[in-house]
């Protein structure tokens, strides 16, 4: 059990009364973070699943939609997405180690990548939406000789979407980072919400591994 | 239970490096164009190759509590459920889609 009469000292003030001691929040934090990306895997095991129903009705769709995919920025964001998983592990690794200035250059560089990824997604979107490239009902290129073609598209603005939703919202979580970290929060006792981020910063780039393939490299 | 496993920095560069490569190499692939569903499942095939390395060692699974690995299984089998079953349907149907 934890001396609650050291509640003052640095070190031990992150540890909350209901846990036995540091360890054992660390891992129960971990655990729910854990539990939270399995339901993310079943959120995004949805549109994975329209993806394939649609591939199995569709193949020549899927063949022909993706060349208006630009494999070579497809492959430069999963570098970047890779680069800055990288830099989240770098940056956990600093905290480990007490290196609080690492831990916050990692995590400006990774909050950098990031927005490469963003801005890269922003000129492909709008790329198609000058072709009149949207989703649904409101898609009006020409382009393409497949009467489904708005299916691909929409299964494509979702994914990638949603996918973007959940960059954006890891900037977020990176950014809170910086300014803990600032505050002198973390130490090599107490990292764990840098650890828990880079959980779902990961994550967010092994959707990220399936999507590349699945959408930019049918040939 | 060792939720606190440090890897060292050249241990992180390896991985890094190693999913560059396989980014390259599942690129590369599609250059020599394989035939039939075979391109689909070594594009498959790469990418949970480099989703499990991803898991296992940059996000520390390798070391972590199992229970943690379990979760992972776990989802990844519900998923595939839902897709079996999801596909005895959609795949078996006279007329596919109803509306679009």
């Amino acid at each position: 059990m934890s001396d609650h009469s050291a509640a003052a000292d640095p070190k031990t003030a992150h540890i909350q009364h209901h846990f036995v001691d540091s360890d054992q929040q660390f891992d129960s934090a971990k655990l729910g973070m854990w539990i939270f990306l399995v339901t993310e895997i079943l959120f995004f095991g949805g549109l994975f699943a329209a993806y394939i129903v649609y591939r199995a009705w569709y193949p020549d769709l899927y063949l022909q939609a993706s060349t208006e995919l630009n494999t070579f920025w497809g492959a430069v964001n999963t570098a970047v997405l890779i680069g800055s998983s990288l830099t989240v592990a770098m940056a956990i690794r600093s905290a480990q180690l007490n290196q609080i200035k690492g831990l916050i250059y990692n995590l400006y560089i990774t909050i950098g990548l990031a927005f490469v990824f963003m801005v890269i997604k922003f000129f492909e979107y709008t790329h198609k939406f000058e072709k009149g490239i949207f989703p649904g009902e409101y898609y009006t290129y020409e382009g393409i000789a497949h009467e489904k073609a708005n299916i691909f598209f929409s299964i494509y603005y979702m994914m990638t979407g949603v996918h973007g939703l959940h960059v954006t919202i890891g900037i977020g979580l990176m950014i809170w980072l910086v300014v803990k970290a600032k505050k002198g929060v973390f130490h090599s006792g107490y990292y764990t919400p840098v650890e828990i981020t880079g959980l779902y910063w990961h994550l967010v780039d092994i959707i990220w591994i399936f999507l590349f393939p699945l959408l930019y490299l049918i040939d | 239970m060792s939720g606190h496993h440090i890897s060292s920095a050249k241990f992180l560069w390896t991985i890094g490096a190693a999913l560059f490569v396989l980014t390259v190499i599942t690129v590369a692939v599609t250059w020599i164009h394989i035939p039939g569903p075979w391109n689909v499942v070594v594009a498959i095939l790469v990418a949970l190759i480099k989703a499990t390395i991803v898991a296992l060692f940059f996000m520390n699974l390798y070391w972590d509590d199992k229970f943690n690995l379990l979760l992972l299984f776990l989802s990844v089998a519900f998923f595939i459920l839902m897709i079996g079953i999801t596909l005895l349907d959609t795949l078996f149907r006279d007329d596919p889609v109803p509306a679009f």
